[in-house]
This record gives C-alpha cells, structure tokens and sequence, in this order.
C-alpha cells in the first residue's frame, strides 16, 4: 500500500498548491479591505471599515456597479430567450447543416475577444450607438451566448422525448407543450446558463473597455483605470463587491441546480 | 342548466395559453413544422451574425493605411499594413512573446489541472469534492481585473510573499512586472476553465477500469500513462484548447501584472488603436491574429476532434 500513500500524497500535494494559488488573490483582497492604514497592505495595519464607508460615499464607483449590473440584466435577458431556444433546436432536432451551423455558433469563443471588442466597437460606432449602455450588454451576450447554449443542450440530454409525446397525445398543442413540458425540463440549464451569463457580463473588462466612454464606464473599467494610477485601499472594498455578487451566485447555483451538474459526463 | 360552463368560466390561464396557441398558428401555420428549428435558432444566428458582420468591417479596415497628412484612414485598399507588419520586427518580438507565454501556461495549467479535476471527481467526500468546486468557481466569477488586483497587492514590494521571503532572509525581490509574473497570473486565470473541461470527460472514466488495471500489475504511473490520460484525451484537447486560444488573446494579466513591458498581441492591438491612432495597421494585426487563433483551432480539431467542445447534447 505505500503506492497510495504516494499517489494521495503526490496529488494532495498538487491540489493545495492549486488551492493556494486559486484563493490567495481573493482572500488578500478581503483582507486588505479592511485595512484601517492609508496604504494598501497586507496583512493590514489594524482593522475598520472606513474604506467601506468612503465607497459607499464615492458617487463615481457607486455608478459605475449600477452600470455593470444593468450590462449583467441586459446580457441575461437577451442571452435567456434566444439560448434556451438555440440550445433546444440543437439538441433536439436533426438540423441540416448542423456542422457548419457549430463552427458558426462558436465564433464567440473562437474570435479572440480583443478582434470581438474591436469589431463591435467599428460596427457600433458607425451605427452610431456607442455611448449608451446596451451595445455594451449586448456584446456581452454575444461573446457568452455559447456558455448559454452549452447549458441548455446539457441538460436537454435529460429530457425524455417521450414526455413531449405524451404531452401531445393528451391534447396539448405544439405551443403549450413547448412552454408546459419542454421548458420546465430543460430549466436546471436555463438557471444554469442564465446565472453563468450574468456574472460573466458582470464582470466583462476587455470588450466593455473598447465599448464605454468616461460617461458610461462599467466596475471593471473603473478598477482598472484606478489601478494603474494609485492603489488605494477604497479599490480593495470595491472589489469585495464582486467576491460577494460570485458567492451568492456559487449559493444560488448550488441552491438551485447543485455545482455537481459541472462534474457529469455529457 | 348547461352541461358545460361556458367558455368564460375557464381559467384564465388556459384563455391566455389558448390566445398564444392561436397567434402562434396564425404567425407560423402548422405545415410550416418542418421550418420550427430553423426558426428557433434564428437570433442565435442572428446575434452571432453581428460578430460575423464586424469581423468584415475589421478586414476592411485592415485594408487602409493611416494618411500621415489628414490623420484618416485612406480611401483606397492596400495590402501595405500586412507588408508592414511581417517586416516590423517589434511584431514578432511581441506574436513569439505571447505564443511561447501561450504554450507554458497551457503546459503548467493541465499538469495542476489534471490532479485537480482528478481529485474532485474521485473523492469519496461529498464535502471535500463541493469545497474543491467552491474554490474553483470563486475566482472564476471575480473577474480578471480584481484578481489580478489581489496579485498586485500580494506580490508587490511590500507584499506579504516579500514579507514571508524577509523572514528567512531574502529579498526583497521585484516580483511583479515582469514575464513570469504575468504567466502566472495566467495560469491562475486558466485554472478553472482547465479543471472544468477537465472534469467531466475523467468523471465518464469508471472506477473499476482504473481497479482492473492495477490488479493486473499497472503500477499507477502506468495506469495513468496507458488508462486513464488515453480516455481523458477529450477533455485534455477541449481544456488545452480553451487554454492555449485565451492566453494567446490576453488582455487584462499582461496589462497589469506585466507593467506596460510585456505586451501580448492584445495589448499590442489596443495601443495601435488608442495610442497610435493607427486603426488600419491595429485592424491588420486583429486579423493576423484571428487567423493565428483559427489556424491553431482548426488544427487540433482536425488532429484530436472537437473534444468536448462540442455545443450538442451528445457525440454526433
């Protein structure tokens, strides 16, 4: 048996590095947020919360969240309807073409994010939209929408056809069948995929720093503007924002759907 | 007394389920069926149709050199940005920077990402496998920028790492602002994304073949080289995949961890459009690398399969 004592204690090894290396940004910034020096360190020197205070009073970075969360809502509620119906066709019916179809679907993922970010913003600009906020939510949900479809088409593979068939043997028409039977089964993956596409757009930094101008920057955009100039501790509260939007979306997912879903074979 | 109530008395769920039912017949009649996926996947193709419009627009732009005179870009097309750009030697100096950078974040992320996903999948513990997952999706729904932050602080003159190398008597030492310290910040960026597309092809692995191989005289070493890295090879290909095309198109981490001296292709892309002005030749090094990025793709598709990127339910 000394060769699991070897094999646990190789990849033990190997997984608290990773651990350490996962949490120590995340776990740094919580801390120095708490800081009670004028400097930012960590450890930090004595605890308090005025740097929470100066962020709650900061009308430019109370702004900038309202922005991103509107970004994230616009993001979902394009991203919803036309995901789960995109992932639905691809998972249930045999479409013509579906090879290329794919390839074409993927584009978001397969076009670096910089060609993405700089594409819209050519295109937006001369349509001349740049400056609101919503080209800014809808680019977000075209770099993500195959995270949504990936989601649907998951959990797709659990629905019983048979269950739309006896749905309509029992008089149900197409529509209904659809909205009653097919939606609710397919939900873990429009919960799944809505709250991944939230998030994402929440946090979305390169395409939303090609598509805002000063009045319309998002969180991210804002943090990183700071950070090349001073680094204050105010920026580290900040960011506990966004540690607190990810742990209550970790919650909600593992509340709603389980985190074990992302462990299943297709 | 009617048998039936009467059509009013249903509730009105049914009434407005029945309303939809018939606008839905009279929008896209029943012998149309046939048209429903089409129709179905119509925004999608739509949506993914802007990006497909504005790579036509990058391309075109990449045609018209920047006129020194009028600072516009130029009304006829020419190849001269691409001429310029295959013979500047600061592009190369910054495409081989972030190809090899590229390579070594993906080599070192799938050798942390593999006992991770391995040891999540395999555990015994409930517990243990959820905080495992937590860990990983906890910076995965921060953010780049803000990790990057942390790392900022963490690595930093005064930071804790040069604290702790204080204490046994080294340093301090300039941590941050250099190539390997935005290749590590790399590699804590791609670690969930790794672990993740890992994941689910070393959970399809069943135990008892791993069993089976080491009661037939397989140490573990071998187990592994001959068993379990051959099946897992889906989720070795989508995880270096993912890995390979986001590095190589980075933004944030060189940004910021690399301190202005250590450009990517992204950095490179951004500042000919926002420091030089000059949209054309920026546009010209987008396309060079949207086609460096499809090409890499394309190859290890045409060499290993789609892996589990593919976006259908099940195998095709």
């Amino acid at each position: 048996m000394r060769e699991a004592r070897a094999k646990r204690l190789v990849i033990g090894a190997l997984v608290a590095l990773s651990l350490l290396i996962l949490s120590a940004p995340t776990l740094v910034v919580l801390g120095a947020s708490f800081t009670a020096g004028n400097i930012i360190a960590f450890p930090p020197d004595g605890l308090s919360l005025k740097w929470y205070e100066k962020v709650a009073g900061a009308s430019d970075l109370r702004q900038a969240f309202w922005r991103s969360l509107q970004v994230a809502l616009i993001c979902t509620i394009v991203a919803v309807p036309v995901g789960t119906l995109a992932g639905l066709a691809l998972a249930k019916h045999r479409v013509r073409f579906s090879n290329a179809l794919q390839v074409y679907l993927l584009l978001p993922f397969t076009i670096p994010l910089i060609g993405s970010g700089i594409g819209l913003m050519l295109l937006f600009g001369e349509a001349g939209v740049l400056g609101s906020l919503w080209p800014v939510g809808l680019a977000a949900c075209v770099i993500n929408l195959p995270f949504m479809i990936w989601a649907v088409t998951a959990s797709a593979g659990a629905l019983d056809p048979d269950l739309e068939l006896a749905a309509a043997s029992c008089g149900a028409p197409p529509l209904q069948t659809f909205l009653l039977v097919t939606v609710p089964a397919v939900a873990p993956g429009i919960i799944t995929g809505s709250l991944l596409m939230f998030i994402l757009a929440l946090n979305e930094f390169l395409v939303s720093l090609l598509l805002v101008d000063a009045r319309t920057v998002t969180l991210p955009v804002q943090i990183y503007n700071s950070i090349r100039s001073i680094i204050t501790p105010d920026l580290a509260a900040i960011s506990v924002v966004f540690i607190a939007c990810a742990a209550l979306a970790i919650l909600a997912l593992d509340r709603l759907v389980g985190l074990d879903i992302f462990l299943k074979s297709k | 007394m009617p048998l039936r109530p009467s059509r009013s008395a249903y509730p009105l769920s049914w009434r407005v389920l029945d309303a939809l039912e018939a606008g839905a017949r009279g929008v896209w009649p029943a012998r149309f069926a046939r048209g429903v996926p089409w129709l179905m996947l119509a925004p999608a193709i739509l949506l993914v149709g802007l990006l497909a419009v504005s790579l036509f627009e990058i391309a075109d732009a990449s045609l018209r050199t920047l006129d020194t005179a009028t600072f516009l870009p130029s009304e006829e097309h020419t190849l001269a940005n691409y001429a310029r750009a295959f013979s500047e030697p600061v592009v190369l100096a910054v495409g081989l920077r972030s190809l090899g950078g590229a390579l070594l974040v993906t080599l070192a992320t799938l050798i942390l990402a593999f006992p991770y996903a391995y040891a999540m999948v395999r555990t015994p513990s409930a517990a243990w496998r959820k905080t495992l997952l937590i860990a990983l999706f906890l910076p995965f729904f921060i953010g780049q920028v803000v990790r990057a932050y942390g790392w900022l602080i963490l690595l930093g003159n005064q930071g804790l790492a040069n604290e702790i190398l204080g204490l046994a008597g080294l340093g301090p030492y300039r941590l941050l602002f250099n190539y390997w310290a935005v290749l590590f910040g790399l590699v804590q960026y791609m670690l969930p994304f790794a672990v993740l597309m890992l994941a689910p092809a070393l959970s399809a692995i069943p135990e008892e073949v791993e069993a089976a191989a080491g009661s037939l005289g397989a140490n573990w070493g071998r187990t592994l080289l001959h068993v379990v890295f051959p099946m897992a090879k889906p989720g070795f290909v989508g995880a270096g995949l993912v890995v390979l095309t986001l590095t190589l198109t980075d933004f944030a981490i060189p940004a910021i961890l690399g301190g202005g001296g250590q450009d990517f292709i992204a950095n490179a892309i951004y500042d000919q459009f926002f420091r030089t002005s000059d949209q054309g030749m920026g546009a010209t090094l987008t396309v060079l690398l949207v086609l460096v990025g499809s090409t890499l793709v394309g190859l290890v598709f045409a060499l290993f399969g789609a892996g589990t990127l593919s976006l259908r339910g099940r195998g095709p």
